[in-house]
């Protein structure tokens, strides 16, 4: 008897080998490191006892649409993959993702409801959905408190309208003591475009009419802030983690940056410091910001759909430990933000989180680097003085009407 | 069989080997992605096309194109510009350097060897390290410039579009001095000496026979130089990323640069290669300046 019992449990250990030598294996390509979510969450998903093994692979930024379009020409795509969200659309328009949709109706995890409406509409192509947001950023006014004390502004009413702004940064504005009055990107990247896209949708403008009366003024307003000195010339070639830099030596008495900088904030700055949501064209006017940071997707020619789903279950059902243990925000509006502990920190969170709601996504449209590429052009040609601002906007506005008619 | 078995050990065949082998490696890993390069710039290609290599035919559709885009002429312009004046200052400083070492005085060679410090560090750590330095607001070279009374006011390097272009030519010719005074030292060193005894017995003075004997003597290594130096410029890429990343404006953009925006940040791989055909057509001509001047140079 005890050696039958012996044999059955080796008979059943045996089967369970079996039934591991045949697990589903899926492949995740993202760029997240050992200190980011993906990673640790897919190890965590591979380690579960759910017949699925994971095959996780680091990509760099700069490789992810050309590895992944490779890979999927070539017939050797991942299963899922973290794609930046102006870029998602470029691949959900050629059939490349996989539609989601009906998968995520009949989902107990991923519930569209509960996502910000920015990162929702990047998944989005067509009314279909074709990923699910994997985290979410935008941007807001940094300000330094001990600089607006001694200007003689009120730190309780931050600039609220980009005639404020422009104010604030003209009192704050110091030479002798090498501080400018704001610090912003206005870099012929994406960043470029990241930061100057929501003060034309403020405006009533969006990336498809980019030469409206708003989105001039928008633009003649950043040119005032350099053009008089109020920030630094550099702007035009620096991104946004360097003009935040300048931020915490106490170089700009202002920075319009997003979440990401929260953290090296704390450790750096030695003045008190608080975030205010985004100027907006004159009272009362609508709001708007950037929408950053990944989405996941599922690749259309997968052999395992529902697992790859599962996976994408799987991350979103910890979502709310994005924000305690990796610092990034989720997408969502359903999950509370717990308290860090760090004052002002904690309060610039509440700011971000209210800023959120008025995010928007870049497109989606899958000719989004083009479209981007013609604002960064005009940005820079209009504050480089080469063209004025009207006639920068119109030839990209020229160039952005080319690509939708195509 | 044994007859071309031994020729393979001693006799031709052991020469097309050697021949061979380096052949087959060039036309495999240089001759195979150039031509796939010109042939990508006459055919459409979009993301979803890369893997193949048959792709609709356009003729000369992205060339046109590419020339009529309001940005082309300037970046070609920068190009030349940012191309003979960094050649222009790399030969100058270095022949000047090589001259000077070449006296030989006490630990000359030991500094020389120093001097290549700076072509051995990559191009990323070396615009990194001038990004400091040019930097606007508290950049070295505005506090050198402003404490000897040269400027009154910053200049912004790499965010001014009358200087950007500057930055980098600045920063390159730095970074191949070392290499240009290498060479030129090495071609200093097979002058033979008897010709400036003869002319010191003739009473030449110091600059004639700089004039009469070093740069004549020195034809075909300058030639070898100028072209190695051409190529190396073209391809000269790190610089722009790290510095100033072709803006703002394009004021800094040059061709390389530009075919890696174009087929990497705006996916449009057709144009990109378009610009990689021409520049490959100009690196040609240099290299054929190359061959022949270092071909002169064994004969002589």
């Amino acid at each position: 008897m005890k050696y039958m019992i012996g044999a059955s449990v080796a008979a059943l250990l045996s089967m369970g080998s079996i039934a591991h030598a045949e697990d589903v294996t899926i492949t995740i390509w993202s760029l997240d490191d050992e200190n980011q979510p993906a990673m640790n969450l897919a190890q965590e998903f591979s380690d579960m006892d759910n017949g699925i093994t994971v095959d996780y692979r680091m990509i760099q930024f700069d490789d992810v649409v050309t590895e992944s379009m490779r890979a999927f020409a070539t017939g050797q795509a991942p299963d899922i993959i973290a794609v930046d969200n102006p870029e998602h659309a470029l691949f959900a328009a050629r059939g490349a993702f996989l539609d989601v949709t009906d998968m995520v109706a009949a989902s107990d995890e991923v519930v569209a409801e509960n996502y910000f409406p920015g990162p929702l509409n990047s998944v989005t192509w067509d009314e279909r959905l074709y990923g699910v947001p994997k985290a979410t950023n935008t941007i807001a006014l940094y300000y330094n408190v001990d600089l607006f004390k001694a200007a003689g502004l009120d730190p309780d009413t931050p600039p609220a309208t980009w005639d404020d702004l422009v104010a604030a940064a003209r009192a704050l504005n110091d030479p002798d003591n090498s501080v400018y009055g704001i610090a912003f990107s206005a870099k012929a990247s994406e960043e470029g475009t990241f930061q100057f896209l929501p003060w034309a949708q403020m405006s009533g403008g969006g990336y498809d009419h980019i030469n409206t009366e708003g989105a001039v003024h928008a633009l003649e307003t950043w040119k005032t802030l350099l053009d008089d000195g109020l920030a630094s010339p550099d702007t035009l070639t620096r991104g946004q983690w360097d003009s935040t830099g300048t931020f915490n030596s106490g170089n700009a008495a202002m920075v319009i940056s997003g979440p990401w900088e929260l953290n090296r904030m704390v450790d750096e700055a030695q003045f008190e410091w608080r975030v205010a949501l985004l100027p907006v064209p004159e009272e009362g006017a609508a709001r708007a910001s950037a929408m950053g940071d990944f989405n996941w997707a599922i690749f259309a020619n997968t052999d395992h759909p529902q697992e790859a789903f599962q996976a994408l279950e799987y991350f979103a059902s910890q979502d709310d430990r994005l924000f305690p243990e990796f610092g990034q925000l989720p997408a969502r509006s359903d999950i509370e933000l717990p308290p860090t502990g760090v004052a002002p920190k904690d309060a610039a969170l509440q700011v971000f989180l209210e800023q959120l709601q008025y995010a928007q996504a870049r497109g989606p449209h899958p000719e989004w680097p083009k479209i981007s590429k013609a604002i960064q052009d005009a940005i820079q040609l209009a504050l480089t003085g080469q063209m004025t601002s009207v006639d920068a906007l119109n030839q990209a506005q020229a160039s952005i009407d080319a690509i939708l008619a195509e | 069989m044994k007859r071309i078995r031994s020729s393979i050990i001693d006799g031709v065949g052991f020469d097309l080997v050697l021949v061979g082998i380096p052949l087959v490696f060039l036309i495999l890993f240089s001759g195979l992605p150039l031509v796939y390069n010109v042939l990508m710039s006459f055919q459409e290609v979009d993301l979803f096309s890369l893997g193949e290599v048959f792709r609709p035919f356009v003729g000369l559709k992205n060339y046109r194109a590419l020339f009529a885009q309001p940005e082309f002429w300037p970046i070609m312009w920068n190009t030349v510009i940012f191309v003979f004046c960094s050649i222009g200052g790399q030969f100058i400083v270095g022949f000047g350097l090589a001259v000077f070492f070449n006296t030989g005085f006490r630990g000359s060679t030991f500094i020389r060897g120093l001097f290549l410090v700076s072509w051995v560090m990559p191009g990323l750590v070396v615009g990194a390290t001038w990004n400091w330095i040019l930097a606007g607001d508290f950049g070295v070279l505005n506090y050198l410039l402003s404490s000897i009374g040269v400027i009154s006011e910053n200049i912004f390097w790499r965010s001014d579009i009358n200087y950007s272009l500057w930055a980098v030519i600045i920063t390159n010719i730095w970074l191949g001095t070392a290499f240009n005074m290498i060479l030129l030292s090495v071609g200093l060193a097979g002058i033979p000496k008897d010709l400036y005894e003869a002319a010191s017995l003739d009473g030449a003075t110091a600059f004639q026979k700089f004039w009469t004997i070093t740069v004549p003597m020195m034809r075909s290594t300058t030639g070898a130089v100028i072209s190695l130096g051409l190529i190396f410029t073209l391809q000269q890429f790190d610089l722009f990323a790290a510095i100033t990343g072709g803006g703002p404006a394009n004021s800094s953009n040059v061709a390389q640069y530009w075919a890696w925006e174009l087929s990497f940040r705006q996916y449009d791989f057709a144009r990109g290669a378009t610009i990689s055909t021409i520049m490959i057509a100009v690196v040609m001509v240099a290299s054929v300046f190359y061959v022949r001047s270092t071909r002169h140079e064994v004969r002589g």
